[in-house]
Parts: C-alpha cells; sequence; structure tokens
C-alpha cells in the first residue's frame, strides 16, 4: 500500500458508511455503472488520496440528469486492465456465435 | 476541514434561515401565533415544498425518460434471458454493466442521477445546523444567521409541537413530550420509507428483476432500514425529523404518482395501467410498436431467417 491509499482510508470509510446507512433509503439513483458510490471506493483504493478524490468529484460532477450514463470504470493503474473487460469476461456466451471476447467497455 | 464545511454551508445556511422566516412572516400575516410550534412547524414545511417543488422539473424529465423504456423493453428482456438462472456476482455484474451499456447506447436511463442527493444534502445539514443554534443564538453565544435574529431565534426555540420544542433531541432532552414526538416520527419516517420501497418493489419491478441477489439484498435493507431511522434519530432535533418525514411523503406520493401513470414495462403496474387503459377505452401506449416488432419478426422467421438479431455492434454483425 502507497502513502496515498493509507491517507484515503478514512474517507473509504466515510463512504461505505453512506452505502451502508444513507443509500438504502433512498432508491437507486445512479445514471452510471459502477455507481459514484462504488466508484470513489475504487478510485481512492487504487489511486490513492489525491487521484481519487479528484477522480471522484470529476465523477460526480458527470452524474446529472442530462447525461446519457452508461459504463463509466475508475481509469485502471498502468499495466492493469480495464475493469470492463474484466467484468465483460463474465458474458455468458449466446448459443448461436462463438465466445469470443466481447468487451463492452469499447462502446463507452 | 472545518473551516471549509462552515464556509460552504454557510450560503446555503442563510437560504434555508430566509425561506423559513419567510413562511414564517405569511404564516404570522395569516394569523397565527407567532411564537406557536405550528407556525414554525409549517415553515419548515414550507421549506420542504419549496425545495422539492425547485426539483419538479428533473421529475418530469426522468418520467419521459419511460417512454424510451418502453421501445427498448425487447432489448432488456434479451439481456435478461441471457442471465436467467445465474446469479453468481460476477454475472449479474456483467449483465448490469452490459444493461447500462444498452441505456447509453439508446440514449436513455430510467435512473434520475446523483446530483439530486448531493444537492438536498447541504440543505439538510443547512437546517439541521440552523435548528441546532437556535438556543446558542436566543442565548447570544452565537451569532445571528440572517433573519434569525437573538429574539426570532429565542422565540422558535420557545416553540412547541405537542409540547416539544423544534429543537430538541431525544438525547439532549428530559421531556416525556420529546421523547414521544421522536418516536412517533422515527415511526413515521420508517412506515413512509417502507412503503415507499415496498411499493417500488411490489407493483413496479418486473418478475425477472425481483428473484436476483440485488432484490433480496434491497429485501433485507428495508427491514434494517428502521433501526437506522431510530439511531440516527434520536440525535436530531425534532424539527429535522419533521422536515425529513415530509420529504418522504412528498417521494411516496411522488412516487405513487409516476407508479399509477408510467408504471415500469414488464411490471404489476404497468397490468394495472393497461387494465384502466382499456376499461376506459383509450389506447394503451407502445402496443402499437410492440404488434408491429412481433409482425416483423414473424416475417422474418417466415423468411426462413429463423435467428433473431442480437444487439451488437456492425463489426461483429458481418462475422457469422
Amino acid at each position: 500500500m502507497t502513502l496515498g491509499q493509507v491517507a484515503a482510508q478514512p474517507l473509504v470509510w466515510v463512504v461505505r458508511a453512506y452505502q451502508l446507512l444513507i443509500s438504502p433509503m433512498t432508491p437507486a439513483t445512479c445514471r452510471y455503472f459502477p455507481s459514484c458510490s462504488a466508484y470513489a471506493v475504487t478510485a481512492l483504493r487504487r489511486h490513492g488520496l489525491f487521484r481519487g478524490t479528484w477522480l471522484t468529484l470529476r465523477r460526480l460532477g458527470r452524474c446529472h440528469p442530462w447525461t446519457a450514463g452508461g459504463v463509466d470504470h475508475v481509469p485502471p493503474l498502468p499495466g492493469h486492465p480495464d475493469d470492463g473487460e474484466l467484468i465483460a469476461r463474465h458474458i455468458p456466451p449466446t448459443p448461436s456465435e462463438p465466445a469470443s471476447q466481447q468487451s463492452t467497455s469499447a462502446q463507452t | 476541514m472545518g473551516d471549509f464545511f462552515n464556509s460552504v454551508l454557510r450560503p446555503i445556511e442563510l437560504l434555508v434561515a430566509w425561506i423559513m422566516y419567510g413562511f414564517h412572516e405569511v404564516f404570522t400575516t395569516l394569523g397565527l401565533d407567532p411564537a406557536s410550534g405550528l407556525a414554525w412547524g409549517l415553515s419548515i414545511i414550507g421549506l420542504v415544498i419549496v425545495m422539492r417543488a425547485a426539483m419538479i422539473p428533473l421529475f418530469v424529465k426522468q418520467i419521459n425518460a419511460s417512454r424510451k423504456m418502453q421501445l427498448i423493453q425487447p432489448e432488456l428482456q434479451k439481456i435478461q434471458k441471457k442471465y436467467k438462472g445465474k446469479t453468481d456476482p460476477e454475472s449479474r455484474q456483467a449483465m448490469t454493466q452490459e444493461t447500462m451499456a444498452l441505456y447509453k447506447k439508446e440514449g436513455t436511463n430510467p435512473f434520475s442521477s446523483c446530483l439530486p442527493i448531493l444537492v438536498q444534502s447541504p440543505f439538510f445539514f443547512g437546517l439541521f445546523r440552523v435548528l441546532n443554534g437556535l438556543d446558542e443564538i436566543g442565548a447570544g453565544k452565537q451569532e445571528a444567521i440572517g433573519p434569525i435574529t437573538r429574539e426570532v431565534a429565542g422565540q422558535a426555540e420557545q416553540a412547541t409541537i405537542f409540547g416539544a420544542q423544534l429543537s430538541d433531541t431525544f438525547l439532549g432532552a428530559n421531556n416525556p413530550a420529546t421523547y414521544i414526538v421522536t418516536v412517533v416520527l422515527i415511526i413515521l419516517m420508517s412506515l413512509t420509507t417502507f412503503l415507499t420501497q415496498r411499493q417500488l418493489m411490489t407493483k413496479n419491478m418486473p418478475a425477472s428483476a425481483l428473484d436476483n441477489p440485488f432484490a433480496k439484498q434491497q429485501k433485507l435493507i428495508m427491514y434494517v432500514m428502521p433501526i437506522v431511522f431510530a439511531v440516527s434519530g434520536i440525535n436530531f432535533p425534532i424539527g429535522v425529523l419533521l422536515y425529513w418525514f415530509t420529504t418522504n411523503v412528498w417521494s411516496m406520493v411522488q412516487q405513487f404518482y409516476v407508479i399509477r401513470n408510467r408504471p415500469a414495462p414488464g411490471s404489476a403496474a404497468e397490468k394495472a395501467y393497461h387494465e384502466r387503459l382499456a376499461r376506459r377505452g383509450k389506447p394503451i401506449p407502445g402496443e402499437a410498436e410492440r404488434k408491429a416488432a412481433e409482425a416483423k419478426a414473424a416475417e422474418e422467421a417466415a423468411a426462413g431467417q429463423g435467428q433473431r438479431v442480437q444487439p451488437k455492434g456492425k463489426k461483429r454483425a458481418k462475422k457469422k
């Protein structure tokens, strides 16, 4: 763990507390996948306090009623695969077609 | 950090104070006793109405989006069919990802975005701080917030509903009326949230969405929620609980309206809505499009291309 990641931990707890205590009281709202709070947790854990906070603020700024929303993952660390690709590996193959590695993230 | 919060919340506190004071003036002019809990309680309810009314355009936008949802229903069902019986978290994630990608592709989205919550929460904190500060302002220990001067704060602080002061908290009071009013408000808050969520789940969710682990988790949360309300509620002033309860009532009524007039495709509410329309002899929205799509599919099947067109990019469509 880098220093930035350790420093981000308190903020991660705050977001987790929101997810556990406040979010259940409101209907599902986020127009993105992953939701803004899930994005915040990943961004803070992966990129640390400064970049994580910055990415989270930018995402919150994007999540307004005039956006189409859609799939929007936290940028991967250099040399790591994109989250969207990792998740797309679990798309079940359709019977009539070969099970190719389809990447949904390519559409975003 | 504390200073930062203060400078962000200060203008919001001022706005909250002015709206409440404005309503209080109106109710006093209408003949209510300025020192009564009724006048101050109604002012808090007025604050909720102003805030929620300001967000009605967002709500209308969301309602209009539901029309487009109707049109992408066949594609959504294809995705749901593909993941039928797959309940492991990885598959559910992949399914959500595909669904969200579809929303983006079609330029429609059933969710309202995070902005409304982000906008509302500072007002909630602002009201919390205004109400919490009443006794300090009234005693001259804290400076006035806009129109809430020492005299006004002293008056509002003494205002009671059913014998409980608006600035009282369950934990900070030794007054049976405060205990009773807090408990009643917590029960009402839990009840309204519970009914809102239950209405959404039992009436406005397609059957296919009801048997997945997220819906089960949602159900669990629904029963845990009153405990959360109770724990936080005993720390909050009565006025904040009143605000919270009024907001819940507003959400409930608004949702009732949506479910009745713009039900989610494939849900029990949609069936009821179509039955109501049929009884009145009105056309069912989306029915013509659906029939046209069915006829087209039948035609294609007859032409020997039994292959249903999957939602996919042009590149993939070419290889076969």
